[in-house]
């Protein structure tokens, strides 16, 4: 089953540390946002594999955006 | 007498099986302790009294007619906890669902008046249908209740209040928890809602299970009616024992201090290498909370909501203490609006009962953007601030890392009356971070440069350097620069000073807390 991952806090995506086709744990941060002048990590709310990256580095995104697609 | 003896043995017996083998057993199958094994697990061995055993009840509805209610559905009375007395008011489910009955009623109301009247905790297991139709139905048994909840309100901050959701607590049953001080849910059975599934679904025609309408996971992770989800009845009681342990009687009395074998001196070699040297990576704060109180001490409150502030009770050197410290593993540790209703509660909390606070700050300060303020962070912002000011138990302040803008002041920074307030030397207090505060005072000067990434570099640069901690210590404004590893020793002495700590305020018949 897809699963959304959607951005928590409004920010700019600051790093993609993953990449579709990835396997990721639990926790896992699958891009990391700028905001609040902290690096803020989106995590992978469960295992599994990255399908898809919505946002690219240095795009700005608000809360409740979809990020990525994880299977 | 003899034959009488018996008599009142056999009533006693006959209410003491609450509402029958096939009820109990069903109790069971869901899961559930009944009302009696959870009276005998709360209390001390052999302490508990009960009151109003005989009730049943009170025969007004032709729809009960040859109906026996034992006990009329609810166990009051009052026993000690952990040596110190309480009274209860606990649902029993096997009885008309746990419904509060007409006697019910009587029989709680003099609970109330036990725990208020010696000011002592009072303690609510919930396990209940809620009102019970048949007796509650029409305005002449309707118009003269609800009378519960005031007292309730009268009675918050003189003595603790514990309402503990082991079952249903359906419609108005639900403000017993809200007007609490402290409400574990347990998982799975428990449920609140001032509406259930079938009034939903008629009124606003939504389908939804009782779970996903006001589960443990609902209260405690999204709505923050619930303070702690627990796995079953045994590790709900145990949860109320270890809350009651760090609390006074009632408001009068300092709270309960315990033998510490933890050593005051102890230097924790971890708490150098917890927090990152880049100043915008997150780190786990509970990790310094657990490295600085009494080894074990932490019991953390609303743990699941809110997680961008971390609230809880712990002790130090035997001391009950209120920790409130900014979490930068969750949005960056910045403020909103469920963070501060959830840190303004809690220090209201502590303050009501003579608990001494203890603030760990770093925070880039309070959220900012249209969501956040259309939903009104100024105004649950004021919240903190306002129980910051109004806090007169003895307040410790370590500024661990970022100390920004108005973050600063509801942490209890130095305007905010900390008897004490030093600093880690990663500190930095400023009205906002380097990086924003050089964009913005420096706007022109950046954008006229040659290179204004070179020289918004050394605009941060100098920026940086205003906000150093010894600027501050250097002004006399924190009491001191303190390597991690003191920080124990140094909150023990603290609040060791603090304890004769005396505050005048003006007579006032109460403020007008934003709400």
């Amino acid at each position: 089953m897809p699963e959304e991952i959607r951005a928590h806090i409004t920010g700019v995506v600051f790093q993609i540390p993953t990449k579709p086709g990835d396997k990721v744990g639990a926790g896992d941060a699958v891009i990391v946002l700028e905001s609040m002048k902290m690096e803020i990590p989106v995590e992978a709310p469960r295992a599994g594999a990255v399908k898809e990256i919505r946002v690219q580095e240095g795009q700005t995104v608000q809360e409740g955006d979809v990020v990525a697609i994880l299977e | 007498m003899k034959d009488l003896a018996a008599d009142l043995a056999r009533r006693r017996d006959a209410a003491r099986a609450m509402g029958g083998e096939d009820a109990v057993a069903r109790q069971h199958a869901a899961g559930k302790l009944t009302v009696r094994e959870r009276i005998d697990l709360l209390f001390d061995a052999g302490t508990f009294t009960e009151l109003g055993v005989h009730a049943t009840h009170a025969g007004i509805s032709p729809d009960m007619a040859g109906k026996t209610t034992p006990a009329d559905g609810v166990i009051t009375g009052f026993g000690a906890i952990g040596g110190r007395l309480a009274s209860v008011i606990a649902y029993d489910f096997t009885v008309m669902a746990g419904s509060m009955g007409k006697t019910a009623e009587v029989k709680c109301n003099r609970a109330r008046e036990i725990a208020y009247g010696k000011r002592m905790p009072m303690i609510w297991l919930i396990d209940s249908a809620g009102a019970r139709i048949q007796e509650a139905i029409g305005s002449r048994n309707f118009a003269g209740s609800g009378l519960l909840f005031r007292e309730e309100s009268i009675m918050s901050g003189v003595v603790p209040q514990v309402a503990a959701m082991m079952g249903p607590g359906a419609a108005g049953t639900a403000y017993i928890p809200a007007l609490a001080d402290f409400v574990p849910m347990v998982k799975g059975t428990s449920h609140m809602a001032l509406g259930g599934p079938p009034l939903v679904k008629a009124v606003v025609g939504e389908d939804i299970s009782a779970e996903d309408l006001g589960g443990s996971k609902v209260h405690c992770e999204i709505s923050g009616v619930g303070d702690l989800e627990v796995a079953d009845d045994r590790e709900c009681l145990a949860a109320i024992k270890t809350y009651l342990s760090y609390f006074p009687s009632n408001n009068t009395e300092r709270p309960p201090a315990v033998a510490c074998q933890d050593p005051a001196e102890r230097r924790d070699e971890e708490l150098l290498s917890i927090v990152p040297d880049n100043p915008r990576r997150a780190y786990d704060v509970k990790k310094v909370v657990r490295g600085v109180v009494d080894r074990d001490s932490f019991f953390e409150i609303k743990p699941g909501f809110a997680k961008n502030i971390v609230v809880g009770l712990a002790r130090l050197a035997g001391m009950p203490v209120g920790v409130v410290a900014n979490q930068p593993m969750v949005l960056g540790g910045a403020l909103d609006n469920d963070a501060a209703d959830k840190a303004a509660r809690f220090i209201l909390l502590c303050d009501a009962f003579n608990i001494p606070l203890v603030f760990l700050q770093d925070v880039p300060g309070f959220m900012v953007g249209s969501k956040v303020e259309r939903a009104g962070i100024i105004r649950h912002g004021a919240k903190m601030l306002y129980a910051v000011s109004e806090a007169t138990v003895p307040k410790l302040t370590v500024v661990i890392r970022k100390a920004y803008g108005a973050g600063y002041f509801v942490m209890c920074g130095r305007g905010y009356e900390p008897d004490l307030i030093v600093v880690w030397p990663t500190a930095e207090i400023s009205v906002m971070g380097p990086e924003g505060g050089t964009n913005i005072i420096f706007r022109k000067e950046i954008a006229s440069a040659s290179n204004p990434d070179e020289e918004r570099a050394r605009r941060v640069a100098e920026f940086r350097k205003l906000i150093d901690p010894y600027v501050a210590a250097g002004a006399a404004l924190v009491d001191d620069v303190i390597d991690p590893r003191e920080t124990r020793p140094t909150l023990i002495r603290a609040l060791l000073m603090a304890q004769t700590k005396v505050v005048q305020r003006p007579w006032k018949k109460h403020g007008v807390m934003p709400v």
